[in-house]
């Protein structure tokens, strides 16, 4: 995506207040208390131990820290984890803000 | 997500991924488009998963595009039970076999019982029933209908007034009401009614047979009543003959009288028995009483009804008393006339009535009471006396 067309998109995002996730193509994060987390729109995995999951973003990387971590289901946009969640981070994306 | 249920139905197998780009593989795996769930990373590096058993071939491609190795853990589901199963076929053979086994034995009619007969005998019922295709061991399903098997019990069994047949699992019960039937009367030869004491009538009633006497007549032991012979021909004479009779009795009743008494103290002992040999286990002392009686009683293990020669024996110990009843005059008279009258009533019939009773001597002497009582007492006086033809003739 050149930097105008991404400019243009964001653009229209404030202009029109529609969701971030549908036109930007940005994660949407369910967390459910500390127990449970859906992630959509996550463009595969890149390292998975029981404390930490890295997931490839379409703009930089998602960390999710925690302790027996289990991926329940794995889908090409989505993805389910459970397990004792302590922290997400975002690494990457200081740019495109 | 938990494993839905339709991929047990389809078999499911747990694996473990090993290998350098496990994570690679993974993005392989759900781009084609397997579904794989609960994903566990194991502490050495492997992956553990679960996937369908329809996917599990389709993986081979991409363990090696990605130089992964794959390890079966666990199989579940339909498949592979249905697999397992078909090992041991003779098993689920032999199990099916069993089923229909008691499937069909309780199919079949066991026990047959008959109730409510007394006169019909139990072998007749069943015979009849038989006829009627209901016998032990006979399908339940090749039975006639209940109602029908009733009405076709009742009418060839003669004698009952109803028939039920009902079933209860394997066990039909004939439920047999008898038709009441007029008593059988005795065969008995020609007879007159005598009068079985000197009496005066006070009522009469000939059912069959020509009376002899009226109310209010006089008669004599031995004097026919109601004659067996009417109109020249011998009849067996039937009818009620009352009268009033007297009776005259003789009583002594003594003065004074001894009883027997429980003062209440008691002992028990307790023994321990085999066979005849009897081990006494409590009640250890003296008894110090004067006058006593003891009640023994066995208590045998038994063992369904049958009684073992062990068990406990204990044995009681009473004292008892005589007491002496000191009776004035006027009891032990009331006492006298009182057993009498019980005495007359057991005699000739518990319908007789006591009409009049007079005193006609009395003396005390040697600490009794001597009495002489006359009873007025109406009651029955009829006595059979068969009719005897060519007597020494």
């Amino acid at each position: 995506m050149s930097r105008f067309v991404r400019k243009f998109r964001k653009w229209t995002v404030d202009a029109l207040g529609l969701p971030g996730d549908l036109v930007l193509d940005l994660p949407r994060l369910t967390l459910i208390g500390n127990k449970q987390l859906y992630i959509e729109n996550h463009r595969g995995v890149v390292h998975f131990t029981p404390e930490s999951l890295h997931l490839e973003l379409s703009h930089g990387k998602l960390e999710v820290e925690g302790a027996g971590l289990v991926i329940k289901e794995i889908m090409p946009e989505e993805v389910v984890i459970e397990g004792r969640i302590f922290g997400i981070k975002y690494r990457g994306t200081e740019e495109s803000k | 997500m938990k494993s839905p249920v339709f991929s047990q139905w389809r078999g499911t197998v747990t694996v473990v991924v090993r290998g350098e780009a496990i994570e690679s593989f993974i993005n392989e795996l759900y781009r084609q488009g397997i579904r794989i769930w609960d994903l566990v990373a194991l502490p050495d590096g492997k992956m553990e998963m679960n996937l369908q058993v329809a996917d599990f071939f389709s993986l081979r491609p991409l363990l090696k595009r990605t130089g992964c190795r794959l390890r079966i853990k666990k199989r579940s589901g339909l498949p592979f039970t249905l697999a397992r199963l078909w090992q041991r076929k003779w098993f689920g053979i032999g199990f099916a076999v069993f089923l229909a086994v008691v499937f069909s034995l309780s199919q079949l009619v066991w026990d047959i019982e008959i109730k409510g007969n007394v006169k019909i005998l139990d072998e007749d019922v069943l015979k009849v029933a038989r006829e009627e295709r209901l016998y032990p061991f006979q399908w339940i399903f090749s039975l006639p209908e209940q109602d029908k098997l009733s009405a076709e019990l009742n009418r060839k069994l003669p004698g009952t007034s109803w028939v039920g047949v009902s079933r209860t699992g394997t066990k039909i019960s004939i439920q047999i009401v008898e038709a009441t039937q007029p008593k059988e009367q005795g065969l008995a030869s020609p007879r007159h009614l005598v009068s079985k004491a000197d009496a005066i009538i006070t009522y009469i009633y000939a059912e069959k047979g020509q009376p002899e006497v009226n109310k209010n007549d006089r008669v004599r032991k031995g004097q026919i009543l109601v004659s067996g012979i009417q109109g020249g021909k011998a009849v067996v004479s039937k009818g009620e003959v009352k009268g009033n009779v007297w009776h005259e009795y003789n009583i002594e009743v003594p003065l004074l009288r001894r009883q027997k008494a429980y003062t209440g103290e008691k002992k028990e002992r307790g023994y321990l028995f085999f066979g005849k040999t009897a081990i006494q286990l409590s009640g250890y002392g003296k008894v110090n009483f004067d006058h006593s009686q003891m009640l023994t009683e066995f208590n045998p293990l038994t063992w369904r009804s049958i009684k073992l020669p062990i068990g406990w024996m204990s044995e009681k110990i009473l004292e008892t008393t005589e007491l002496e009843i000191k009776l004035s005059k006027n009891q032990a008279v009331n006492d006298g006339i009182e057993r009498a009258r019980r005495d007359i009533l057991a005699k000739h019939g518990a319908n007789s009535v006591i009409l009049n009773q007079k005193i006609l001597h009395e003396k005390t002497d040697n600490g009794k009471v001597y009495m002489k009582v006359l009873f007025e007492v109406e009651q029955n006086i009829a006595e059979e006396l068969p009719i005897v033809y060519d007597q020494g003739e």
